[in-house]
């Protein structure tokens, strides 16, 4: 009695603080994945492009028979909205209410700082498609990532425009008040001093920040030959036109972290842009059979072209799949052994885990260039 | 404990933290108002208290009963430098200077890399703030308001509120009653920053600023400041609405700013309107 | 190079003073912190780029048409929010207060209609050419900037000290008892100087959004934080003031980010306005009782 009690006590409560969980009825036939990601706020468009590719590898792997020998994977993904409290409270809803085995999730490294340690806590898997920051898998030992964190990604930017284009002298500038920005400007100049640059000065600047005159005007009278910029792409836009405005010639290039790879670089900076270098784990025309399928019905599903972050979720719901059915079981522990034992060929090229839980390789990077405000692949 | 209960525990550890973590700040918020003055840095005095205790016991290794009062002694010193010259002017420059203080304290933290980790933040921070001490603090700040209220201090207080002029000819004495809960409040913000970083495991540097602040308002004038209580369920409600209505997501910001709009207009005195009733 | 960097200086801190104006003739007026203000300067660079965009207004088109739709905005906001406030006689905090919520709502709920990405003019809007003479660039709309600033500092002096309206105005600001009592309509004063700071703010946004290439919802806000700074500098509800801590804050930030360190140029604009605070709280041309407008 006393437990129907609290049991009923529970559910009113539950259904009170948040929108009733997908019903547990079929647990028997399904395995319950959980994601957490931005579907709401300012930055939504990551979290929504992540989701198009979970759902699209989630309909051909349902389609294909499931996992663990017939069973469908259902997934549960929870909106964070960009906020670390709310990407909390959802990690706990799917892990204390859901009990999935497995989280996907969340889209930046700030949420997984605050979200890792309570999954890891609990010694759920979670696996994260689009955090480059720093440290991220160091959280614990059930944390993961598929995205090449940017200090697998920029020193083969920085080695190709030292190769390519006789780089040598370059100024560095980094938005210095957000963690996206600021840990891949640590990348970057690990990378650089590595390969010998000369580094002239470092400049930084607000994320919000409109005018970066005084900071331009001092780089020109540097004369170097590339300037590399970590920051989202508002700022960088900005940087790119003001430089060009200011009269940094174009044989100055710009060499930029992952926040550069974004079609809104073209259409805000335009022209000025042309010449900019920036590393990709992903491009949209790389070649090869499987790329090009998951282009086509990603287009077809969600109604305009994939990006490298929903390249990225498409190949982790596959990853995760398969660690599944090689864990034998929907249980955290098997696959967090399974996934260890990753050796997968994507969309975005052969894939394993480090013994960090890391990507082990970034030979699909490829280095694409702006040219009349669209990327290409550099040749 | 039985299973059940303790998966129910984890999955709403986080927003009961949250609620009596919001719960003393709109206290805060409080204890300024009540004097009549406005605070737009609750949010930066919080954000004292967070990296405070943070480093305290990330750095030196501080056991947590020492670490929260430290937690609650720096936003005060802060409090002094700032109130001191502001207070004597008309109330729009002690807003306006909290404002100042919030982006001059991020503009430090992002800078003082060394110390606070830049924009990466700190993270790793232990969790220590359990459940029954967060409460505990609010139950006892709004038992003290409330007994202060009741006594010859709160009539001042009310007094000042009500007329800031009328009640400095009576002989209260304005600047220090201003400068006192100014202290006070952010000794308050102080302790809700080192609870939320203990209960958190990570801070970074953009989670004090004007929104923070904003939000930290509306709790008050949701809740109304006639009695502390009132606050109080100004930010439980405000707390727990974004996870009862998922669907007003994009709106909360809206909502939010709707809140303190219809607050000043209509209901100068909150949605509990009751006020302390005088000792005899 | 230094004196690129003056004229850098001179360009940004123009953006300032322009953003200012009309902030500083609100308090100067009504005696009211109106952080509304900031949605003008976003309203108004909205509608000259929906003009833009929808029927290819030329700059000359849009720009006043964004300033009028500021304009009117900020009377009915105005209207809405402050009316009752004001026939309370509720104090500066109140009216500071409905403004934050306010504001905070409209940038909010614009922000769920048209998002957060930036966006610009089409390439092509204006001339986007540079001058150069002795080794230092300035656009064309950087000389625009500056020009209508400082036209519209001249314009505002005229109206004010010239016109019926002016005296209207300063009769307002003097008293608004005594102004009643001297038979001026009052509701229409107040309606008239919420269009022109409403203005203002707006012809602001579409110069620095052009400027800029990055209008958003929140554009507004981000430039709330330096206006405060100007305005309380220059001494809250001078004009000349506003004008000239304006371009000092915008020349004194370039400088310490071309000749310091850009780290420290964010914190330039909070650390003088908290030094005025302390010593000079009526700001640094103001007189004892700041009541001009």
């Amino acid at each position: 009695m006393s437990r129907l009690l609290s049991t009923v006590g529970a559910i009113a409560i539950g259904s009170l603080l948040a929108a009733p969980a997908a019903t547990t009825a079929w647990a028997q036939e399904t395995v319950t994945v959980g994601a957490i990601e931005i579907l709401s706020g300012p930055s939504a468009a990551y979290g929504t492009a992540i989701k198009g590719g979970l759902e699209l590898a989630l309909d051909e792997i349902n389609a294909a028979g499931g996992v663990l020998g017939g069973k469908k994977i259902a997934l549960i993904i929870e909106d964070s909205a960009g906020n670390k409290d709310q990407a909390v409270n959802a990690a706990r809803k799917l892990v204390g209410r859901d009990k999935v085995p497995v989280v996907i999730g969340p889209t930046l490294s700030n949420e997984m700082f605050a979200v890792g340690p309570v999954t890891n806590e609990r010694k759920v898997v979670t696996v994260g498609t689009s955090t480059t920051a720093k440290g991220i898998t160091e959280i614990g030992p059930f944390i993961f990532r598929t995205s090449l964190p940017e200090s697998d990604v920029v020193p083969v930017t920085l080695k190709t425009a030292k190769d390519k284009f006789g780089v040598k002298k370059i100024a560095m500038m980094y938005a210095n008040d957000d963690a996206f920005s600021k840990s891949g400007f640590d990348s970057m100049k690990a990378a650089a001093e590595q390969l010998g640059f000369e580094i002239a000065t470092i400049e930084t600047f607000g994320s919000k920040d409109s005018d970066f005159s005084a900071q331009l005007t001092k780089i020109k009278g540097l004369n170097v030959d590339a300037i590399t910029i970590s920051a989202l792409v508002e700022p960088i836009s900005g940087v790119v036109l003001q430089a060009r405005q200011l009269g940094i010639p174009a044989s100055v290039r710009f060499i930029g972290g992952n926040g550069a790879n974004s079609p809104k670089l073209g259409e805000i900076a335009g022209g000025a842009a042309d010449g900019l270098l920036v590393g990709s784990p992903w491009f949209i025309a790389k070649k090869g059979e499987t790329n090009e399928k998951f282009v086509a019905d990603y287009k077809k599903r969600n109604g305009k072209d994939p990006d490298q972050f929903a390249a990225q979720a498409y190949d982790t719901m596959y990853i995760v799949a398969k660690a599944i059915d090689t864990a034998g079981a929907a249980d955290s522990d098997k696959i967090r052994e399974a996934l260890y034992k990753t050796d997968f060929n994507g969309v975005m090229g052969p894939f394993s885990f480090t013994q960090g839980r890391d990507p082990a390789s970034n030979e699909g990077v490829v280095v694409l260039a702006m040219k009349n405000g669209r990327f290409e692949i550099l040749e | 404990m039985a299973e059940w209960l303790d998966d129910f525990l984890f999955t709403y550890e986080n927003l009961v933290h949250a609620l009596g973590v919001h719960g003393l700040l709109a206290l805060s918020m409080y204890c300024v108002m009540a004097v009549g003055q406005l605070s737009l840095g609750q949010a930066a005095f919080m954000g004292i208290g967070a990296y405070t205790g943070a480093l305290l016991t990330l750095n030196l290794g501080l056991p947590f009963w020492l670490v929260l009062p430290l937690s609650a002694l720096a936003p005060a010193l802060v409090a002094l430098v700032i109130g001191g010259p502001t207070l004597r002017l008309s109330g729009v420059y002690l807003a306006i200077s909290t404002i100042a203080l919030g982006e001059v304290l991020r503009v430090l933290y992002i800078n003082a890399e060394w110390l606070t980790g830049g924009a990466l933040g700190l993270s790793g921070i232990p969790r220590k703030a359990d459940l029954w001490l967060i409460y505990l603090l609010l139950l006892i700040g709004v038992v003290a308001f409330w007994a202060v209220g009741r006594s010859k201090i709160g009539r001042a207080m009310e007094a000042m509120r009500e007329d800031e002029a009328v009640a400095g000819v009576m002989g209260v004495n304005l600047p220090r009653y201003k400068l006192g809960a100014l202290i006070v409040s952010s000794m308050i913000a102080g302790l809700a920053g080192c609870l939320s970083s203990h209960s958190n495991s990570f801070i970074g540097p953009n989670e004090y600023g004007f929104e923070m602040a904003v939000t930290i308002l509306s709790f008050a004038l949701l809740g109304g400041i006639g009695t502390p209580v009132a606050p109080v369920i100004g930010a439980i409600i405000l707390t727990a609405l974004p996870e009862v209505l998922r669907p007003l997501q994009d709106f909360r910001l809206v909502f939010n700013g709707l809140i303190i709009v219809i607050a000043v207009l209509f209901l100068p005195r909150g949605v509990i309107p009751f006020r302390l009733r005088r000792a005899p | 190079m230094l004196s690129q960097q003056l004229v850098n200086g001179l360009v940004l801190g123009s953006t300032y003073a322009l953003f200012a104006l009309g902030f500083t003739l609100i308090f100067g007026v009504l005696r009211v912190i109106n952080l509304t203000y900031g949605f003008y300067f976003s309203i108004g660079a909205f509608v000259a780029l929906t003009a833009a965009r929808s029927f290819g207004a030329n700059i000359w088109v849009a720009l006043p048409l964004g300033a009028i739709a500021a304009g009117l905005v900020a009377v009915v906001a105005d209207w809405i929010l402050l009316t009752r406030l004001r026939r309370a006689k509720a104090g500066e905090l109140s009216s500071l207060m409905v403004t934050l919520g306010a504001v905070l709502a409209l940038y909010s709920l614009m922000a769920v209609f048209i998002g957060t990405d930036i966006q610009r003019f089409p390439f092509g809007f204006v001339d986007n050419s540079a001058i150069e003479f002795s080794g230092i660039r300035i656009s064309l709309v950087q000389m625009l900037i500056i020009g209508t600033t400082l036209v519209l500092v001249a314009l505002l002096f005229v109206l004010l000290q010239r016109t019926k309206l002016g005296l209207m105005i300063r009769a307002l600001a003097e008293n608004e008892d005594a102004a009643r009592l001297m038979g001026i309509n009052v509701g229409l004063t107040v309606a008239a100087v919420s269009f022109l700071s409403g203005m203002l703010g707006g012809a602001a946004g579409v110069l620095i959004g052009l400027n800029f290439n990055a209008i958003q919802p929140f554009m507004g806000e981000h430039m709330m934080l330096r206006g405060f700074a100007v305005i309380i500098i220059g001494g809250l509800g001078d004009i000349r003031g506003a004008l000239i801590a304006g371009v000092l804050l915008g020349v004194l930030e370039v400088l310490t980010a071309g000749y310091i360190s850009s780290n420290a140029k964010e914190a330039v604009a909070f650390t003088i306005l908290v030094l005025t605070l302390w010593f000079r709280p009526v700001g640094l041309f103001g007189r004892a009782q700041a009541k001009r407008a």
